[in-house]
């Protein structure tokens, strides 16, 4: 106990003192009476190959974190409209061209004069849409998610369905961000739209380390692309009016363009050109998702803050398109100049600075938006992972605090996507929209349930809100679903379905195994009434063995060692060494002359429970195994192979119990040595 | 204190006795401390009965002698310091106490005088601290704990 060799002198002789030694406190920290904190040396690799990948870890990921080293920042509006807009606002990079993309089918003309009604028309649906969030934001002030809403207001079915339909959502906005980042990227530098899917993975890839490193949005790292972007949107937008006002604009000529259709314009394309540009739409929620991180009043601040938002919005979606218009801009062929490097090459110039600064700022909003994802897909993993909706692996949190199975999973699925179409946007988008009308729905539906069922004061005019926001987003759907069915949109409405049975079925696993291990509320643990027998299956006599007795000893008296072989004379000499060596244990020899070691073990402990009294409780038997262990990673395929079978044989039998016994190279003698000189056996 | 009255100390000895102080004396070393520089030793002294042998088995299964340390240890890495905990078995805390600031060549001891409850309230100056304050080989801080209001 003491750490010196004695009692250290002090100035009189009888002012002696002892230290004590403290073996816990290197690894564990007391924080109340039998209560242990464990210390970061704790967890600490032991071998030098797990304190090396340790090493690799800290210098990707970063070192682990402590829970209480989580940081809850509240944010300002001015901030919050920053972080959580990034979403809704990039999507005004790309819904303006995937609008014009579907109309030009029937022909350039058309297409401009229909693009900026359905942009208004879209943004009609957009305040709707806003104005519904808005209230979802004042009764849900702990984060009004439709998974949440849905929940509380629907019922659990309800729910699933929206939970996949938002984490598909969430996949295909960092699919569809990063590929549209890329295109922004490849507007400036043509020469890389070759390596686009490389270009894409990579930023991925790039993301998910920053957000497996425990990255948080709350930095002002992500106000400033947002209102860089938002900045010089705005003045193109602005400069853009100004001039067609002042009958400066004039059409632009496109080299690149795509070939106009010469498609007649019925209702079909005009909604499938409503359907394209609605995914303008995507990331309007994410406010309402969030209310707990604003400042209070929180739900005041988040409504006005979901306001802001639709209406910039609203006024790039609809500033983006009238400019491209009044210009005669036309989508470009693939590998071409995005419609909104167009748009801002005509307005600053092509080789302005401002049109440089305007690229990077989008694509870093975009990446911002594939960010968003990344915080918000590994939450709804984890809440439907404590709801028992998902494998419990998704509420684990990583060292750094972060949901790391929820975040590999979005990045290896996103980024699968993006291979899989090749960095296309447009081929992107079909998938997306569904999703994100189907949250949109059922979280109305379940707003409408809401105030119905609270009936606070003016709650018939808030439930007409939800309401007219659930019919539109459902016509919507039905829309998006209909027209852009043979697109891509078929592959979600299989998704769903499907993702929401895997749900289900993992529920009733959880359930099912939850139900067989409760314990009736008021038992009190009694001693075990049963018997117990030790089992040693043993391959000779060696240390190992010996430490294995021993072991089997002190666990009951009831001790009897099982020699498998399938050469008869072995077991005569084993069973006469034994008897000598080891007094007392009764040695049961097995002759295998199929030469099976598991199954004659197998069936030895089912003759054994077969011969026990039916009257008595059967025995809990212990199967110790003497086991090996090797000192260095290759040796492990050297030893221990009929130990891992008979293991995996015996994992599940019941009242079966199997005990390794591990003999180390430097663990203290069980029995001596051999004199090398001699010929005594045994050892 | 202005900033340019702050000492500064190279090592410096807390005791520690359990008690309601010990948080609010090594949080009060620690702000004083420089981080990098500044090493805080804190000591809990567990005395010995003279019917026991100087190293019987006492404070080493003590869980309540381990948590005092702890507790000083959790305080001083709050405010990023570096503290050695030491754990004695002593015949006298005040001599042991002194011994120990001694060998350590520490330039500070600290010492907590509690606010006694009982008996109508008092601050209990004991044996140790005048004992300390007379024979401490460095200087002495004597951190009173605050009189709490009494309830009206």
């Amino acid at each position: 106990m003491s750490a010196g060799k004695g009692p250290l002198k002090g100035r009189k002789p009888a002012d002696r003192r002892v230290r004590v030694e403290r073996p816990h406190s290197a690894y564990f920290r007391y924080s109340g009476p039998g209560q242990l904190v464990a210390k970061p040396a704790a967890s600490a690799p032991k071998t030098a190959v797990g304190r090396l990948w340790n090493r690799i870890r800290a210098i990707t990921i970063g070192r682990p974190l402590a829970s209480e080293e989580e940081i809850g920042e509240r944010l300002s509006k001015k901030k919050a409209l920053a972080i959580f807009s990034s979403d809704a606002i990039s999507s005004s990079a790309y819904a303006t061209e995937e609008i014009l993309r579907v109309l030009v089918l029937a022909g350039s003309g058309i297409a401009l004069v229909f693009s900026l009604r359905i942009a208004i028309a879209i943004s009609v649906l957009l305040a709707v849409v806003a104005l519904s969030y808005r209230q979802v934001c004042r009764a849900y002030p702990s984060g009004g998610g439709a998974y949440s809403v849905s929940k509380e207001n629907l019922g659990a079915l309800a729910s699933l369905v929206a939970a996949a339909a938002l984490l598909i959502d969430y996949v295909m906005t960092v699919a569809v961000s990063s590929t549209s980042a890329v295109e922004q990227i490849y507007s400036v530098v043509p020469s890389l739209f070759p390596f686009r899917v490389e270009v894409a993975v990579i930023a991925i890839a790039l993301i998910t380390t920053a957000n497996l490193r425990g990255l948080r949005e709350s930095g002002n790292i992500f106000a400033i692309p947002t209102y860089l972007f938002l900045g010089l949107a705005l003045t193109m937008v602005g400069l853009g009016v100004i001039r067609v006002i002042t009958g400066q604009a004039v059409d632009v000529q496109q080299a690149n363009a795509v070939q106009s259709g010469s498609e007649g314009l019925g209702i079909f394309l005009l909604l499938k050109a409503f359907a394209s540009g609605s995914v303008a739409l995507t990331g309007t929620e994410a406010i309402a998702n969030g209310v707990p991180a604003f400042k209070p009043p929180e739900s005041k601040n988040a409504g006005d803050t979901m306001i802001a938002m639709a209406i910039l919005l609203a006024v790039l979606f609809i500033g983006i398109t009238f400019v491209s218009d009044a210009y005669g801009i036309e989508p470009t062929l693939k590998g071409g100049e995005t419609v909104v490097a167009l748009v801002a090459g005509t307005v600053f110039g092509h080789a302005s600075p401002l049109f440089y600064l305007f690229q990077a700022a989008t694509a870093l909003i975009l990446f911002l938006a594939a960010n968003t994802s990344f915080n918000a897909f590994p939450r709804l993993a984890a809440l439907l992972a404590i709801d028992g909706y998902m494998p419990r692996q998704f509420a684990f949190r990583g060292d750094r605090l972060a949901f790391s199975y929820g975040i590999i999973l979005l990045a290896g699925v996103a980024a699968f996507l993006v291979w899989r179409f090749e960095g296309d946007t447009h081929g992107l988008i079909p998938l997306y929209s569904v999703g994100v009308f189907a949250c949109f729905t059922l979280s109305q539906i379940g707003m409408v349930r809401h105030w119905n069922r609270h009936r606070e004061k003016g709650w018939w005019y808030r439930a007409g809100i939800n309401g007219l926001g659930a019919v539109l987003t459902a016509l919507v759907l039905v829309i998006v679903t209909s027209v852009k069915f043979v697109d891509g949109a078929y592959l979600v409405v299989i998704l769903i379905p499907l993702l929401v049975a895997m749900m289900l079925f993992i529920h009733r696993q959880y359930t099912s195994s939850r139900r067989e291990l409760a314990i009736r509320p008021g038992y009190v643990a009694q001693p075990s009434q049963r018997q117990e027998r030790v089992i040693i299956p043993i391959p000779g006599i060696n240390r190992a063995v010996i430490q294995a007795v021993n072991v089997g000893r002190s666990i009951a008296d009831d001790v009897v060692a099982v020699f498998i072989t399938d050469e008869p004379e072995d077991a005569a000499s084993v069973r006469a060494r034994w008897e000598k060596m080891v007094p007392g244990v009764p040695l049961v020899v097995v002759e295998s002359p199929y030469r099976a070691l598991v199954g004659p073990l197998a069936a030895y402990l089912d003759v054994l429970d077969a011969a026990w009294p039916a009257d008595k409780p059967a025995p809990i038997t212990f199967v110790v195994v003497p086991e090996y262990v090797a000192r260095h990673w290759w040796e492990r395929i050297l030893y221990n192979q009929s130990v891992k079978r008979l293991r995996s044989a015996l994992l599940g039998r019941p009242h079966t119990v199997v005990v390794n016994v591990p003999y180390r190279r430097e663990d203290p003698e069980v029995l001596p040595r051999p004199d090398p000189r001699s010929d005594a056996p045994g050892g | 204190m202005p900033e340019a009255q702050v000492p500064s100390f190279k090592r410096v000895v807390i005791a520690l006795n359990g008690g309601s102080s010990d948080a609010q004396i090594v949080a009060l070393a620690s702000r004083f401390a420089k981080i990098g520089t500044t090493e805080l030793i804190a000591v809990h002294i567990v005395e010995i009965d003279w019917t026991l042998p100087l190293d019987a088995d006492i404070a080493g299964n003590s869980e309540e002698a381990q948590r005092v340390l702890d507790m000083a240890e959790s305080v001083a890495e709050d405010s990023k310091a570096r503290l050695t905990p030491v754990l004695l078995q002593a015949r006298d805390i005040g001599a042991a106490l002194v011994d120990e600031a001694s060998e350590r060549d520490a330039d500070l001891l600290v010492v907590g005088l509690p606010y006694r409850k009982r008996f109508g309230g008092d601050f209990a100056i004991g044996r140790t601290i005048p004992y300390v304050l007379k024979n401490a080989p460095c200087a002495v801080w004597v951190v009173r704990e605050p009189i709490p209001e009494e309830k009206t």
